[in-house]
């Protein structure tokens, strides 16, 4: 009888994200094993643990998810895990810590696509910001879009330390090139966004984070992207379902809702755990791996 | 391929209840996933993971059961599941804390049964007393009962504890529109003259009625005990009796133990539970709901 699939669920918060368990469950894995409140310093013996009880054969039909709020205690993990490996007793592990990795690496695609086929620019050309930019989606969709080569702000609502903090952190930790800002108020936010091309809304669901009269203030707009469901959205005249929407103001701007975005997040997501029970030779895949699979989604 | 059936399951406790657990998976929920100490401000985060993660089609495969010990606590979250949903993305979703909803649900049914097949009466204007009523059990069927009709009162070992959960019934879960009294239990020998219907739901071990009330109780017709741990809280009341006759009973008032209510429980939650997994439009259920499939499986059992 072939082994039956084992999903390994770490996470470091009280419980699993029930996103990742219905998307676990609907690409194959027959059985879910949560693991909560896990510290860093566990995941090297739990990761032993999964590893020394199967066959080789065995532990290709095993493998290790991690989860979270925190993209660097789960980059981290991921790392604690990998070097807990012992060849050939090796597993895959997909860290997307709140589905923040491929939710981001669906809202950067999605943006890149709309700014090639609608203004002929690649992120590299770009000036971006990230509003919600130091929650877990933020600082992820800032690293991908800075890897990419766009500059990019991390925008925190109360706080410029802690977007500067943030912002510090994950270029060392990803060699990116982000900068910190926060703005409050419509005026502040008017400020801030008078010269971008590309605005991603990573803020917390059901607040509107760009009224219609701020956003006619970005002049030089190109794309928006939002990732609210929960209306209003986070960004005003774009509606949840809208994949590619022409703006009234600032006029030529394209609007991407975030059922679309959440629509390619979901492909890549099951893309990247499917690859974990298809692969001959263990993979180890982060936000870096779900852009690369956003991108040919979109 | 068909979605796989997936229950999330979400309780406030350490842990969930294994009891929860086996009904689950039997009622043909495919995979049940545990989510422990959650709060009642995690509750919307939590449901919009779910809601979010499958489509329209996969989400009537997807279902939330809200666990833990707090009747009030499981009635608001199901309230908060409920509104961190918006169409079509839907999931139902059932709250059963400590099994309380379906065993009150399966003594108030069986209770009823009993007033009707013995004494064709019903529960309209009985004097009911919910002994030991002040915990999850006693206070869903001292509602049931006060909804159906009787005067209700719950007995406890304090007034204040037992006037605040009176109180906690008829605001919250009875929405103003009945009115259970509190008691204390130093009272019970006077209560008991003249009460029609007495629900035991006190903790295991512990005797509520002795002998001297119930020979007192002239006008008591049925009394129901929850308590399968001996000895009974009821004197003379096994968990197996079924309708039958209480040994010293002046009015000759039949009792009801705890396995035969809790063979109703059990059909009652598994009823719940698949039509979780049956419903076209998603449900939210609780002990209202409860009641009415007690009723249905009482009914067809006779």
């Amino acid at each position: 009888m072939p082994k039956r699939s084992i999903l390994h669920m770490f996470d470091p918060m009280s419980n699993n994200s029930p996103f990742d368990i219905n998307m676990a469950l609907d690409t194959g894995f027959d059985v879910l094993m949560p693991y909560s409140n896990v510290k860093l310093d566990s995941i090297h013996g739990l990761t032993q643990d999964a590893i020394f009880s199967r066959s080789p054969s065995g532990i290709k039909r095993t493998a290790i998810f991690i989860g979270g709020r925190d993209m660097g205690l789960a980059m981290d993990m991921m790392n604690a895990a990998k070097q807990a490996m012992v060849p050939p007793f090796e597993v895959s592990v997909l860290a997307d810590p709140s589905g923040a990795f491929t939710t981001a690496a669906a809202l950067v695609a999605c943006v890149e696509k709309q700014l090639k086929e609608k203004h002929k620019k690649a992120l590299k050309d770009c000036k971006a910001l990230v509003f919600g930019g130091t929650g877990p989606v933020g600082i992820a969709t800032g690293v991908i879009a800075s890897l990419a080569g766009a500059d990019v702000s991390l925008v925190d609502h109360m706080s410029i330390d802690a977007a500067n903090d943030a912002a510090k952190e994950y270029n060392r930790r990803c060699q990116g090139h982000l900068s910190g800002a926060v703005a409050g108020s419509d005026a502040e936010k008017a400020a801030l966004i008078a010269d971008v091309d590309i605005i991603f809304c990573t803020a917390k669901a059901g607040i509107q984070v760009l009224s219609a009269d701020v956003l006619a203030q970005a002049v030089n707009l190109k794309v928006a992207g939002d990732v609210n469901a929960v209306p209003p959205s986070g960004i005003a005249g774009i509606g949840a379902t809208d994949a590619s929407i022409a703006l009234t103001h600032p006029a030529g701007a394209i609007g991407i809702g975030a059922l679309a975005v959440g629509n390619i997040k979901y492909k890549v997501q099951n893309k990247l755990l499917e690859l974990c029970l298809s692969t001959e030779k263990p993979v180890y895949l982060d936000f870096r791996e779900a852009f690369i699979e956003a991108q040919k989604v979109v | 391929m068909e979605k796989t059936f997936i229950l999330h399951m979400l309780t406030t406790a350490k842990n969930l209840s294994p009891f929860d657990v086996n009904m689950a998976l039997d009622a043909g929920w495919v995979s049940a996933v545990p989510y422990t100490h959650v709060e009642a401000s995690e509750v919307k985060d939590l449901v919009q993971d779910v809601i979010f993660s499958r489509s329209a089609k996969g989400l009537k495969r997807t279902g939330i059961f809200i666990g833990g010990r707090d009747t009030k606590q499981a009635t608001d979250m199901l309230k908060t599941a409920k509104n961190s949903m918006f169409s079509p993305f839907e999931v139902s979703v059932f709250a059963d804390p400590s099994g309380a909803f379906t065993t009150a649900a399966g003594m108030v049914a069986a209770v009823e049964s009993e007033l009707d097949t013995k004494f064709n009466t019903s529960f309209e204007g009985k004097t009911l007393l919910a002994l030991g009523g002040t915990g999850p059990v006693g206070q869903a069927a001292a509602v049931l009962a006060a909804q159906a009709g009787a005067n209700v009162r719950i007995v406890g070992r304090q007034l204040d504890k037992a006037q605040r959960i009176a109180d906690l019934c008829n605001d919250e879960f009875g929405d103003g529109k009945i009115n259970i009294q509190a008691g204390t239990n130093a009272d019970i020998a006077e209560y008991i003259k003249t009460a029609d219907v007495v629900f035991a739901t006190g903790a295991a071990g512990i005797e509520l009625l002795n002998a001297e009330h119930i020979a007192s109780a002239q006008q008591l017709k049925v009394a129901a005990d929850i308590n399968a741990v001996p000895p009974s809280g009821i004197v003379g009341l096994d968990a197996f009796d079924n309708g039958k006759e209480i040994a010293g009973s002046p009015s000759g008032a039949v009792g009801l133990g705890a396995l035969a209510i809790g063979n109703i429980k059990y059909k009652t939650q598994s009823q719940l539970l698949k039509t979780m997994t049956e419903s076209d439009k998603a449900v939210y259920l609780h002990f209202e709901h409860a009641f009415e499939v007690a009723r249905q499986i009482v009914k067809s059992s006779k």
